[in-house]
């Protein structure tokens, strides 16, 4: 079989695959949240309301039913793309709630996963480019150091520091309330003032994301710095590296020509699976920094027992998760022909 | 296009261009920053300086008025809309809003007329009449929120009986209703904004009749702008900016930056006092009042040993309020000595004149009589909510007040429940003691009463079968107490109603069915410079009089 039509099987193997993943996920949350102790209605009422008011919103949220039934009322719902109806805030559907709060995420995400990557990378090529100096030495230590830092602890101290000593950055949130928020149809603030042309917008979006991002950014290029570091070494000593210094081209050539390619490929896995585990577990960021995001939000709604928003926030974000892997396995089969499927 | 094998001239140019958008960033930041930052580089700072910013950790979950249920929404919905009766400043006395006096009630009890304002828009520029208020009170009731309860229960029926007229009838007599109507949820709303239908709601608009519109409503701010066309008095500033922070420790870090102007709600213990201490030296306010909210703990009369009197009785004589109140609030709140909170007149320190705090020979005496002592300990099981440290703390204290006074003849065990859990349990009969807290729906004291003692089905043998007092987990009925709740339900004199509450009262501190340990106190922090905040007795905050 060919390498292309091998991998259009693959792919198509793969696209089969993530329906079935997202069934297993989106069954096993149903069942867990009923699992566990909590009637929601008991948490929108509390112990004050009557009975027979407790009895009718039961009703009216379908909460009376058989699970299997509820279960059933879920997955065809699921399958409409239909992710049903808060039971907290009513009114408003889930996927209003994922509109509003994912922009959020994903522009801490997005901006943090840049900044690991230039930093992480960085560092890394300097560490492996010169074996045994104070670069690589620092480079070590660099990606010990932040790799094993717990976020929320190194968010407080850098909030105190820049934030509430020197007064460099904002506390925490998204944009300051004082001014009117960038309105655009993707929601990331930084697009949509640039898209409205509002400079001022976009200065402001930039310096509410510095601090959060610089933090979760600066911690999170540890991993990518030691898996540079030690890819790049291995792939200097390699039998082709040597015999292009054979052939007497330059170490600069040899590093950023032929060297280097080869090393990021594990990175491009490490760097998608981190950016899904991000969006989906950014939970203690969105907190320290009081980010307005769908894992904070998420993390309301389990507390208050909201069925369908969490449902509805974890399938959203399993999808992702899914969609990345195997955005990653499609893009390192195309990169690498090492790969065989 | 593979970038890892670009030139070095290509590197070069886009080295270039990166360089050059990275400068254009820093620019813009610039730029940014110093038209957002106040002076003491702080970015709080409105570039319309006469509006106050508010800092708080609530979280809003919806601000559909038939919908709203918790003290924060409460608090927005109070301040962009107006209810047919109010509160006159920091008492507890009822005072007409958008109606213009106190209703005239039939001799039976059952019918209010209400005369209404003349005059008053919407936000929306609907005029406000009797139909619009007879709608908003019928949405409330039809739409199935959360507290529709509240009016369900009570009314009959809600009509306009003349264009400035409305004519409420009650199921049954209810001396409180005028209080009840100045509830946040009922507030009028637009007839031309909202419908009424089961379930339909719309948490993230409002229009109504306020001071104030709603100009934005954000996932961690909102804005508030003054409403040019209303009836009453004008707004002090120009408007106000609520920003949200997931945690008590940005919301006290903001206040103390002056990245907010005011911060309200939700500090942690440590974090008030260190504010309260600082405040002179930094100039801000500290506003304080008594809260309404109370905490109390339940006891389970169909638990043994719980079900019998005396072991009751010793327990609330084992209760040292000074010293929770010093040791674990470090001040910051009010011993309470009845299930009425002391800022109601009908309010009488029962469980201080009966038992006193801490009274070691007379929870002695008690045990003794009920059959315990050092030989034969009794114990005891008590319950709280996981997720609220101060209960955790309280728990604590209290059992080794029984382990260090008692020299063995108490012994209290603790466990933890998560509220969720505890919430669905409760009425099940799943915990023999639970600390709990209670926040009123209004200010009058059958709310405080009524919640907790009345019982709907059961008798003195069974316990209460359905009923409030079910609903709270202590299971304890009374003919007597469920008498005197109707009465003073119908009484209209308020001398009388007093003494019926004084009756009920005293029957709570001998059947002791729960202990009431402690209420609450609101903290308000406001900047040097600003003016005119407070803290209402009914906990609520107005924007409107607030200004720098």
């Amino acid at each position: 079989m060919s390498r292309s039509k091998a991998l259009q099987y693959y792919i198509v193997a793969r696209l089969l695959l993530a329906p079935l993943m997202l069934w297993t996920i989106t069954t096993a949350v149903f069942l867990l949240l009923r699992a566990t102790p909590g009637d929601p209605v008991d948490v929108i009422l509390g112990p004050r309301a009557p009975e027979a008011a407790k009895v009718a919103l039961r009703t009216q949220l379908g909460l009376d039913l058989p699970l299997l039934q509820q279960y059933f009322n879920y997955l065809g719902d699921l399958l409409r793309l239909d992710l049903g109806t808060s039971l907290t805030s009513r009114g408003q559907s889930v996927w209003e709630i994922i509109q509003a709060y994912f922009p959020a995420t994903v522009e801490l995400a997005v901006f943090s996963m840049t900044i690991a990557l230039v930093v992480g990378v960085g560092v890394g090529i300097l560490s492996a480019s010169k074996p045994d100096s104070v670069f690589d030495v620092g480079g070590r230590l660099f990606g010990i150091i932040t790799y094993s830092v717990p976020l929320f602890w190194a968010g407080m101290l850098l909030q105190l520091i820049f934030a509430v000593q020197l007064r460099w950055f904002p506390l925490g949130t998204r944009f300051p309330a004082t001014i009117p928020a960038p309105q655009g149809p993707t929601g990331l603030y930084t697009i949509d003032s640039l898209l409205s042309g509002n400079l001022m917008q976009f200065g402001v979006a930039l310096y509410y994301l510095a601090l959060p991002c610089l933090t979760l950014g600066i911690l999170l290029s540890g991993i990518f710095e030691r898996m540079v570091r030690v890819n790049l070494k291995q792939t200097l000593k390699a039998d082709y590296v040597e015999a292009a210094r054979a052939r007497g081209i330059s170490e600069g050539k040899i590093l950023w020509s032929h060297a280097l390619k080869n090393a990021l490929i594990p990175v491009i896995t490490v760097l998608g699976l981190t950016l899904a585990a991000m969006l989906g577990g950014a939970i203690l960021t969105e907190v320290t920094f009081s980010w307005p995001g769908l894992a904070n939000r998420l993390y309301e709604a389990i507390s208050l027992r909201d069925y369908p928003t969490v449902q509805g926030i974890v399938v959203f974000f399993a999808a992702i998760v899914v969609l990345a892997s195997i955005a990653i396995d499609l893009l390192n089969a195309y990169v690498d022909p090492r790969i065989r499927y | 296009m593979n970038w890892l094998s670009l030139s070095g001239r290509q590197w070069r140019s886009l080295g270039k261009f990166l360089g050059l958008f990275s400068l254009c960033c820093f620019l813009a930041i610039s730029c940014a920053s110093r038209q957002t930052t106040q002076p003491t580089g702080s970015p709080a700072a409105s570039t319309n300086s006469d509006r106050i910013v508010l800092g708080t950790t609530a979280k809003v979950r919806t601000l559909d008025p038939a919908d709203a249920y918790d003290i924060w929404a409460g608090n927005l919905l109070y301040n962009l809309g107006d209810r047919l009766y109010t509160y006159e400043t920091r008492t507890t006395d009822l005072k007409p809003q958008l109606a213009t006096a106190l209703p005239q009630v039939s001799e039976d009890g059952l019918t209010y007329k209400i005369p209404l304002r003349q005059g008053v828009v919407f936000h929306d520029g609907t005029p406000f009449n009797a139909e619009a208020m007879a709608f908003s009170l019928r949405r409330f009731i039809e739409n199935g929120g959360q507290p529709s309860f509240l009016l369900s229960d009570t009314v009959e029926s809600v009509e306009a009986t003349g264009e400035n007229e409305l004519t409420i009838k009650l199921k049954k007599p209810f001396a409180a209703f005028p209080n009840l109507l100045a509830f946040s949820g009922a507030v009028a709303v637009s007839p031309k904004a909202y419908e009424i239908g089961e379930g339909k709601f719309k948490p993230s608009t409002f229009v109504g009749t306020g001071p104030y519109k709603l100009a934005q409503y954000g996932t961690d701010s909102l804005k508030l702008d003054v409403f040019d066309q209303y009836w009453g008095e004008k707004p002090a500033n120009q408007g106000v900016d609520i920003q949200s922070l997931s945690s008590p420790a940005n919301l006290y870090n903001a206040f103390q930056t002056g990245a907010v102007d005011v911060a309200y709600q939700n500090l942690d213990l440590d974090q008030i006092q260190s504010l309260q201490q600082g405040a002179q030296r930094s100039g801000w306010q500290v506003i304080e009042g008594r809260g309404d909210g109370i905490y109390y703990l339940t006891l389970n009369l169909q638990d043994k040993p719980l079900d019998q009197v005396l072991v009751r009785q010793a327990l609330a004589a084992l209760v040292d309020r000074p010293l929770l109140q010093q040791r674990v609030f470090q001040g910051q709140v009010e011993p309470l000595y009845s299930l009425i909170p002391s800022s109601l007149d009908a309010y009488s320190p029962v469980f201080q004149k009966s038992y006193g705090d801490g009274d070691v020979a007379k929870v002695k005496e008690l045990l003794a009589k009920a059959g315990y002592s050092k030989d034969k300990p009794l114990q005891l099981e008590l319950w709280y909510r996981s997720n609220l440290t101060s209960n955790e703390l309280v728990a604590t204290t209290l059992k080794a007040l029984a382990a260090q006074r008692l020299e063995g003849a108490m012994t209290i065990d603790l466990k933890s429940v998560e509220s969720a859990t505890a919430y669905q349990n409760l009425d099940k009969g799943a915990y023999p003691i639970f600390l709990l807290d209670w926040v009123p729906d209004f200010l009058d004291a059958d709310n405080y009463i009524q919640p907790f003692l009345a019982c709907a089905k059961g008798s003195e043998a069974t316990g209460c079968q359905e009923g409030a007092s079910k609903g709270q987990g202590s299971f304890y009925y009374s003919d007597r107490v469920n008498q005197l709740i109707d009465q003073e339900r119908q009484e209209q004199d308020p001398q009388a109603r007093q003494k019926i509450f004084a009756e009920i009262q005293n029957i709570l501190v001998n059947d002791v069915p729960f202990i009431p340990l402690w209420q609450n106190k609101e903290y308000l922090f406001v900047q040097k410079g600003i003016e005119g905040a407070r803290l209402e007795a009914t906990q609520k905050v107005p924007f409107s009089s607030i200004n720098k």
